[in-house]
């Protein structure tokens, strides 16, 4: 029962991830009918950039003496790195997708692959071959329930996640963009016709996706606090399965996908003998798939979403 | 001003007109000569040729390593490029014109069969010879004929088909796999299996055996994606293919008895040049004839519409599931051909790093299209070769190469056209004839 | 066309008297040693140790004007070729390297994954191959072409084992290792027969594994804690290290967790931090308190890079002086490489007694040297302090 609930424990902060990255592929999926690829290299950037703000910081306080605690080092890098790292989103929509706007699907998907590889050589060629170290900002404390270990980070993590998605939903739901927005992944091409700009619409889209993601970057930093050029690769790509499973149009599928994906993960890892994780995680996938083909919440499109 | 622009236009259309009128009356065939005449002035020439310009060895590849190594050896390569490759091109192809042209004729009342194979015999003819002069450009010659023969099967599904296909390492570890496991098991003393249970002489003879027993199994494999496929769009079909990948990967480290992820070594050489080529031809072969036949208009049909498709009595879900074993069939002997050229497979070869280079090769080539898809793998794989000296900007070189093809032609390279070789072989008839 | 061809002909005259190298008759011996290492990919420092100790090593060799054979001097030169951490890449590499570069003997690769495949190519093509710091049997096994620098993972597993039994007591232990990569599985396995064979069937109470870039282990890890074990031990690399010492502590372990040679690197524990302090591994040789020659060599590379050489660093350079001794003692370079190469590897092969800074060596018939083993005590200051040599008997 212990090993049960220290799973799902386990199993909520490895989603939380998953989920963050998620909502970012699916925001560009359902409102821009785009693949972004180098998706999982932003998340990568946009830990990187955190370490630097967070490292700039520290260097402030050391310097000047004033003594800020380190959770507000920490919102501060947070909401500093989403910033920034919107703007690299952006930078990639203007130079990436949109000249290729009216071009095949998959044309874009393949520049997305390879903007994800210069991002990855580029980090390796300018920071060189060394792996980073995030800065440790707050002290580790674990608790314990009966035989089940959470630290502080775990609820930090799942905690922050959690918030970032109410404020998603709550932008989505309730704000005019969020509004242009669920009207464009319902029909793309009635949406300019309104008088909103596609123009205005994909950027923004680009930097809340990318804020997401670095803000999962960052969290990401604290629980596993070794960075490397490469780290979004594998993360990248199993969140866009969880983005796709979650269903076209909606972004809670798309981060309830991505926690399922993580318990999967882990709890496969459990039950079973750990080498057989990948094999038995996937399989599971491709079931639900074949059983419920629009993902979990997709609505059965008429339009064609050929590539 | 006026007369200068005009006359700059001039030159510029004299100058292509030139290039035309030089070149147009060249049939195929007296390019082949041509080639074939360059690789034996090198063949003979080479060495002398390249130890007088200064060049520490015959450059390799064109001269792109020599160059980028050792810039101030630019004089001398350009030189040796001269001698050695546009000069007896050049010469041969001007002075066999008529000859050439009389034998394409002739070869044009033949049937295309016997065409073919005569211009694939020259063409072998100087790859043999050019390949002949370091072992390395025989392992870059055959890892490219087998990226053009994996472009092609990706192709197939992803160009013709229009779907996202993103399972095709899985198919060609399945395809390396089984064809190791067979030539190790049956005709080699190995650590895996221990001694061969055939004799080791007839293992040649059933190579294409183990190759054809690969692509079934990488086929069977295909059924994993296809049937699931019914029921989806494009985009489920492209994480279900992940999915796959993913899968296939995991279970071929799970299972020691091919060695997990340590993989196997040691196959027995059976790959050689004449093989690989062999194979390759009859892959474009088949591919063309495949994608040219009434199934291939079907594929199309799928693509641009599935329900007008289903509508106008095309058998969709037959048609899937024929395209997904046929591209995987090919990708699994392309793998089979892998495992033997390395002489070693691991579950690593085939993640998601081979997944980028192949999605690269055929998107860039060309989608849709046979000569696209050679374009593509032939650029790439040496391209790839060539700027090896730049180490981690190659990765920024090449990527970068990508993004601008896809913004300027999104569909690839060379898309959508046909690949027809009776008009390729065709004899050329002289410009100046025709006034 | 007359004028283009005319234009042709003095082009390449004055391409042949412009290239200087055209008046260089005479193509000079050169003595080329081969590099494979990981540059780029997971364990670039493994790569740039290697980088830093062999160039380390060319310096000495150009301040004595070249490599001495038979009283003639040849220059030498290195080429240094990136395996990206692959095994094909490892294969392509020394592909190119023996039929393209031309190189007398090849240094590397590092890790056993691409060890036991690029090998296999040195043997096809009779070019002797020493790798550094592959411990895997396999690298060597039945290749009279390749040797190695290192102690044996069948050597390294029992050495830990009686280690743990003997310093602490214990009778239960537990294993996380990656089963994607063929060292940690290699060496985990191997550990596992060595503890088993001491404390009976069944004493490893959990072998829980994961695959290579996985950076959560969670669920393993409470699997361990649950199991009864009282020691961890995890054979993985620098990168690795850090986060699966943080998570288990975080989960709760308590018990020492111990390491193998993968985890001497010298970013370990700027990774790892306070989680690793107190910690053990086995390895090839202990920076802090090393005398003499190896005093030396750790001194003039903390100056000269600005950090403690780790074993990668160490090893490589032990392997190049060995690779430095057999050519000198070969007594004469035809020019003919094939010939030089077989004569190398036979130099090679009966180097006995040689005076590493990893310790001494003497090759056995498979190419593997018999050396000790050093077991290191990470320590509440985060050095890496010798603790114990454990010779084989």
């Amino acid at each position: 029962m212990d090993l049960f609930l220290q799973n799902i424990v386990n199993g909520l902060q490895w989603g939380s991830f998953y989920a963050l990255i998620a909502l970012g592929y699916s925001m560009v999926y359902s409102i821009l009918m785009l693949f972004n690829f180098a998706h999982g290299d932003v998340f990568m950037v946009g830990s990187y950039i955190g370490f630097g703000v967070a490292t700039a910081l520290l260097g402030f306080v050391a310097m000047t003496g004033i003594p800020l605690p380190g959770w507000l080092i920490l919102i501060l890098t947070i909401l500093f790195s989403m910033f920034f790292t919107s703007f690299v989103g952006m930078f990639i929509e203007r130079v990436g997708y949109r000249p290729l706007r009216d071009a095949p699907r998959a044309s874009a998907a393949i520049t997305g692959l390879m903007i994800g590889i210069i991002l990855e050589t580029g980090n390796l060629a300018i920071l060189g071959a060394r792996r980073l170290s995030f800065p440790q900002l707050i002290e580790s404390a674990t608790y314990q329930f009966g035989g089940v270990y959470v630290t502080n980070k775990k609820i930090l993590i799942v905690g922050v996640s959690l918030g970032l998605m109410y404020l998603l939903h709550r932008f989505i739901q309730k704000s005019k963009w969020g509004m242009a927005m669920r009207a464009m992944s319902f029909d793309f091409q009635a949406v300019p016709l309104m008088g909103v700009s596609i123009n205005k619409i994909a950027p923004l889209t680009f930097a809340i996706g990318s804020a997401l993601a670095s803000a999962a970057g960052i969290l990401y930093g604290l629980a596993y606090p070794v960075l490397d050029p490469y780290m979004g690769i594998l993360l990248g790509w199993k969140a866009f399965v969880a983005a796709i499973l979650g269903g076209r149009g909606s972004i809670l599928g798309a981060a309830l996908a991505g926690f399922l994906l993580g318990f999967i993960e882990i709890f496969v890892a459990w039950i079973f003998p750990s080498t057989l994780r990948d094999v038995i995680a996937y399989s599971i996938i491709l079931l639900i798939l074949t059983f419920r083909p629009h993902g979990f919440f997709g609505q059965a499109h008429s339009t064609q979403l050929r590539l | 001003m006026h007369s200068l622009e005009h006359k700059a236009r001039q030159d510029k259309k004299g100058i292509r007109a030139r290039l035309q009128a030089f070149a147009g009356p060249i049939p195929l065939i007296g390019w082949l000569f041509g080639l074939l005449g360059a690789a034996l002035a090198e063949y003979f020439l080479g060495d002398i040729i390249s130890y007088y310009l200064g060049l520490p060895k015959i450059p390799v590849l064109f001269g792109f390593l020599t160059v980028l190594k050792k810039p101030l050896l630019i004089p001398g390569t350009i030189g040796y490029l001269i001698l050695v490759y546009v000069l007896p091109v050049l010469i041969i192809v001007k002075s066999l014109q008529k000859p050439a042209n009389r034998l394409a004729g002739f070869l044009d009342k033949r049937p295309v069969t016997i065409a073919a194979l005569v211009h694939l015999g020259l063409f072998y003819g100087a790859l043999h010879l050019w390949a002949d002069m370091s072992d390395y450009r025989l392992l870059v010659l055959k890892l490219t004929m087998i990226a053009i023969m994996l472009t092609l099967s990706i192709n197939v599904i992803n160009g013709y088909m229009g779907e996202f296909s993103c399972s095709h390492p899985g198919f060609m570890a399945l395809g390396a796999y089984t064809a190791s496991t067979i030539t190790l098991l049956l005709f080699a003393d190995d650590k895996q299996f221990g001694d061969a249970l055939l004799s080791q002489a007839l293992g040649p003879y059933f190579f294409p055996l183990a190759l054809i027993a690969g692509g079934i199994a990488a086929a069977l494999g295909a059924l994993v994606i296809a049937i699931p496929s019914f029921r989806t769009r494009g985009d489920y079909l492209a994480i279900i293919s992940l999915a796959f990948l993913f899968i296939v990967k995991s279970l071929i480290e799970n299972l020691e008895f091919v060695g997990g992820p340590r993989g196997m070594s040691s196959q027995p050489h059976y790959s050689t040049l004449p093989m690989v080529f062999s194979v390759m031809v009859l892959c474009i072969w088949i591919i063309n004839n495949f994608v040219r036949s009434t199934m291939g208009k079907a594929l199309n049909a799928v693509r641009d519409n599935e329900l007008a498709a289903e509508a106008m009595t095309v058998n969709t879900r037959k048609t899937k599931i024929i395209t997904f074993m046929f591209g995987a069939f090919w990708a699994g002997v392309a793998g089979g051909l892998f495992a033997h050229v390395l002489r070693y497979v691991n579950p690593g070869s085939f993640g998601i790093q081979r997944l980028a280079e192949i999605l690269a090769m055929v998107y860039f080539g060309g989608l849709n299209s046979v000569t696209g898809s050679i374009v593509g793998a032939v650029s790439i794989n040496i391209l790839g070769e060539a700027l090896r000296p730049l180490e981690i900007y190659k990765w920024i070189i090449i990527p970068l190469l990508l993004i601008l093809v896809m913004l300027y032609r999104p569909t690839g390279l060379i898309a959508f056209t046909e690949f027809k070789p009776k008009e390729l072989m065709k004899p050329r008839k002289n410009m100046v004839e025709e006034d | 066309m007359k004028s283009a061809l005319k234009g042709i002909v003095w082009g390449l005259i004055a391409v042949l008297i412009v290239s200087g190298n055209a008046w260089s008759f005479g193509r000079k011996t050169v003595v080329k040693v081969g590099i494979n290492a990981p540059i780029t990919g997971d364990i670039p420092k493994v790569g740039e140790g290697t980088k830093y100790a062999a160039r380390m090593w060319l310096e000495d060799i150009e301040k004595a004007g070249g490599i001495e054979v038979g009283g003639k001097k040849y220059p030498v030169e290195l080429v240094i070729e990136d395996n990206e951490s692959k095994a094909e890449s490892a294969v392509k590499a020394n592909t190119k390297m023996i039929t393209e570069d031309e190189v007398l003997v090849i240094v590397g690769p590092q890790s056993s994954k691409q060890a036991v495949p690029a090998g296999d190519v040195a043997n096809n093509y009779e070019t002797p191959m020493i790798t550094p710091w592959s411990t895997n049997p396999d690298s060597t096994k039945d290749r009279p072409f390749v040797f190695r620098g290192c102690f044996l993972d069948p050597f390294q597993g029992p050495v830990l084992a009686n280690f743990i039994t003997e310093e602490f007591g214990f009778t239960k232990a537990a294993v996380l290792y990656d089963v994607a990569s063929d060292y940690p599985k290699g060496l985990a396995e191997f550990f596992k027969q060595a503890w088993e064979k001491i404390h009976g069937a069944g004493s490893v109470v959990a072998f829980e594994s994961f695959t290579t870039k996985d950076t959560d282990f969670s669920s393993q890890l409470s699997k361990i804690n649950k199991s009864g074990a009282q020691v961890l031990f995890t054979p993985q690399y620098y990168n690795e290290v850090a986060l699966i010492v943080q998570q288990a502590h975080e989960l709760g372990w308590t018990g020492p967790i111990v390491g193998s040679d993968s985890w001497g690197s010298a970013e370990t524990v700027t990774l790892c931090g306070k989680d690793c302090y107190g910690l053990f591994f086995s390895t090839h040789y202990a920076a802090a308190g090393a005398q003499g020659a190896t005093k030396e060599f750790i001194e003039r590379y903390e100056k000269k890079y600005g950090y403690t050489p780790d074993d990668v660093a160490a090893l490589t350079w032990d392997s190049l002086r060995l690779v430095q001794t057999a050519i000198e003692n070969t007594g004469k370079l035809t020019g003919k490489i094939k010939n030089d190469r077989r004569a190398v590897r036979d130099a090679l092969a009966q180097i006995k007694n040689f005076k590493g800074i990893t310790g001494d060596m003497t090759f056995t018939e498979e190419g593997d040297p018999i050396k000790c083993a050093v077991i290191v005590r990470i320590s509440d200051k985060g050095e890496y302090e010798f603790y114990k040599s454990v010779c084989p008997n």
